[in-house]
């Protein structure tokens, strides 16, 4: 059953189509990747979802209520974590988490309850008492997530959470995204990386210049370009001539060569890896990591746009 | 209504912590009220009654002959009135007179030229001349004194020309005649106010309208902290943060405004008049003014900083031509200064400090009551024209 139905949405800003007639399905109890480079149209779409932007054509319909015709009552199911940290600096954080359940239409003790709850599930119990300006980057995603998250919404939608933070704070995000989930929210996840998608989302929807360009599970996707594989090799002496003759290969698709790292991409790594070798050796390109990879959302990516996710 | 009550009290949290706001709204003015009371209280006045003594006048008459002396100016200067405040002296020359001025023996002196009377009958030009003396209060009395003496000839030469000569007679006629010096008070009843008085209300005025700068600041902090992109995706009408946040800085005037009318009583000892709920309208008035002259600029400036750099600029501008930074001439505050809100603010309030009649201050609160209706209306388009969104 679908928590969030997108059908055919568009935005335009002056005549430039941002989001062209987007349709999807997020089902209830799932976590949904919404994977895009930056300036696809995810954040736009997200806006529109959350009742901040007026869409210009489609419909969204949240726990079968319209998000155009009832905003307040949609809005009463989401919790937004925006991409941008919403806080109030000199409030502390419980005031922050505090202000914001106010707005949802929590009270007295059902209020001091679920803001203990929200900090100590982001791992801020023992600082509730600190304003955010004494905290570092990762502690502030925490709290920008907390104050999404006390009024226990049936769909939390996490835009772009962990931008700019520690690897530890990251994955700190990450396992609360899955614990969240597992707690009965419906998670609709943003971002430009690759790998956190693929980590945490149970189905991921690709966008790109406003139109979603495929959607599926990981499995799924994977699938549509399994015929083709990534050599990654490191090497010295890579000369243009080298470069050239790579890409001149007949059953090479693509060459993306940065310092001493090559990226090939072809269909079978196996038949062709002597031929690849061959042209190395001829170049003088001494070759001191080789490593074949299993095609991801990236490939995917790559294959259908012809552009890498962080273009 | 709940979410109003509760943006509004996380605003005044967020207002109170900042001691820099504290500062700028309970102890700036304070200070500049008392420095510029004690400072500028010779140019105001102490607030005093003022008794009129009186003094020498030394008239030079420029006639060749005795017989030839003005007949007016001897009789206006033995007439009911002005014999109590001048007492006159015949100076032989000009040269006597002003010797006369400086050496203290003569508190003003006037130039009294030939023909002065067959000038003015028949119809020419006829000027007098002052000398003034080294007592402000004697050369506003001797100037007031001759001033309408020349007036009233000035009125009679004009009668006669439009008229005919039998106007001049009819004019003379017992019981037209008023008395050419009344002294008295100008605020019958009621006293005069002191310099901190007036700085006192000045500035009350201008940090009311100065409070539009909070609304300012904090319309774009919550676009720039991105709360505002959080709360737009809350179940929270847009019109409802906006009215809490105006509840908020709204209250915080109110305290301030409470705050400077006690301390400077208290401190100072001034004296806002016996109309305490007058007061408290006008002031309502002036907070809602400046909110929504505040709403409206931060609607249409492209930054906080520039909508910040109008806000004060305007604010500067109005207190200045209303006079409320140093009392400017009538003829000003009331032309150019009638385009101020602050004018309107605070005439209102020197007239309660007057203990004026309520049919003096109606005026002031019509105004204001005029001008806030306009700015709501201007906020109100404004806010539905260009609208508050992250």
């Amino acid at each position: 059953m679908a928590l969030a139905q997108l059908t055919d949405v568009v935005k335009r800003y002056d005549s430039k189509l941002t989001v062209d007639h987007v349709n999807l399905s997020i089902r209830e109890g799932e976590i949904f990747g919404l994977l895009g480079p930056n300036g696809a149209g995810k954040s736009t779409t997200i806006s529109m979802l959350c009742g901040l932007l007026k869409m210009d054509g489609g419909s969204i319909v949240i726990d079968s209520i319209s998000v155009a015709k009832q905003p307040l009552e949609a809005k009463k199911r989401i919790g937004l974590v925006p991409q941008d940290l919403a806080l109030y600096e000199d409030l502390t954080a419980w005031e922050n988490a505090s202000f914001f359940g106010k707005l949802y239409g929590l009270r007295g003790g059902l209020l001091k309850e679920r803001v203990q709850e929200a900090l100590e599930f982001t791992g801020l119990a023992d600082r509730a008492k600190d304003k955010p300006s004494t905290f570092s980057g990762g502690m502030k995603r925490r709290l920008n997530i907390a104050c999404a998250i006390m009024h226990r919404p049936k769909l939390i939608i996490m835009d772009e959470p962990t931008v700019g933070i520690d690897p530890q704070s990251r994955n700190h995000i990450l396992e609360s995204v899955k614990a969240l989930n597992k707690l009965g929210s419906t998670v609709i996840y943003t971002s430009h990386y690759m790998e956190e998608v693929e980590a945490i989302c149970d189905r991921v929807a690709i966008m790109d210049k406003g139109h979603i360009i495929a959607c599926g599970t990981e499995k799924e996707l994977r699938e549509r370009v399994a015929h083709e594989e990534k050599i990654v090799i490191k090497a010295g002496s890579i000369t243009p001539e080298l470069i050239t003759e790579l890409k001149r290969h007949p059953r090479v698709t693509r060459v993306e060569a940065e310092g001493e790292t090559v990226e090939l991409y072809l269909p079978s790594s196996q038949s062709e890896l002597q031929d690849i070798l061959f042209i190395f050796a001829k170049h003088g390109g001494v070759i001191q990591t080789l490593q074949i990879e299993e095609p991801d959302l990236e490939t995917l990516f790559l294959s259908l746009t012809g552009r890498t996710l962080r273009d | 209504m709940t979410n109003i009550w509760t943006i509004a009290a996380y605003e005044l949290r967020r207002l109170f912590r900042s001691r820099t706001m504290l500062i700028n709204l309970f102890l700036l003015p304070i200070l500049l009220i008392f420095l510029l009371g004690s400072a500028l209280s010779g140019v105001i006045g102490e607030g005093k009654d003022r008794t009129i003594h009186p003094f020498r006048v030394g008239i030079v008459d420029a006639a060749a002959n005795p017989s030839e002396r003005s007949q007016m100016i001897g009789s206006f200067l033995k007439s009911p009135g002005v014999a109590e405040i001048i007492t006159p002296e015949i100076a032989d020359s000009r040269e006597a007179a002003v010797s006369g001025v400086r050496s203290g023996e003569y508190g003003y002196a006037v130039i009294v030229p030939a023909g002065f009377d067959q000038d003015v009958q028949s119809g020419q030009q006829a000027k007098l001349e002052y000398i003034l003396g080294k007592d402000r209060s004697d050369n506003m009395v001797a100037a007031t004194v001759f001033d309408n003496f020349l007036s009233k000839i000035n009125y009679t030469q004009a009668a006669a020309l439009t008229l005919g000569p039998q106007a001049i007679s009819a004019m003379l006629e017992p019981g037209q005649a008023s008395p050419s010096v009344v002294l008295g008070k100008l605020n019958e009843g009621g006293q005069s106010y002191t310099a901190s008085q007036f700085y006192a209300a000045s500035m009350l005025m201008m940090f009311l309208l100065l409070c539009g700068q909070m609304v300012i600041t904090s319309l774009y902090s919550e676009k720039d902290n991105h709360t505002l992109f959080r709360i737009g995706s809350m179940p929270v009408k847009g019109s409802e943060l906006f009215r809490g946040k105006m509840l908020g800085i709204g209250i915080v005037s109110v305290l301030q405004c409470a705050a400077i009318i006690f301390a400077t009583h208290f401190l100072f000892g001034v004296y806002w008049g016996n109309r305490p709920g007058i007061l408290a309208l006008l002031c309502l008035l002036m907070i809602l003014a400046s909110l929504t002259l505040s709403v409206t600029i931060a609607m249409f400036a492209q930054t906080a900083a520039s909508a910040r750099s109008i806000s004060s600029g305007l604010t500067v501008v109005m207190t200045f031509i209303s006079g409320g930074m140093a009392p400017l001439p009538d003829s000003w505050v009331n032309t150019g200064g009638a385009f101020s809100i602050n004018h309107w603010g605070l005439r209102g309030v020197l007239r309660m400090m007057l203990e004026s009649p309520l049919s003096q201050i109606s005026g002031s609160l019509a105004m204001l009551s005029l001008i806030c209706l306009v700015l709501l209306g201007l906020a109100f388009f404004s806010y539905r024209k260009v609208g508050y969104h992250a």
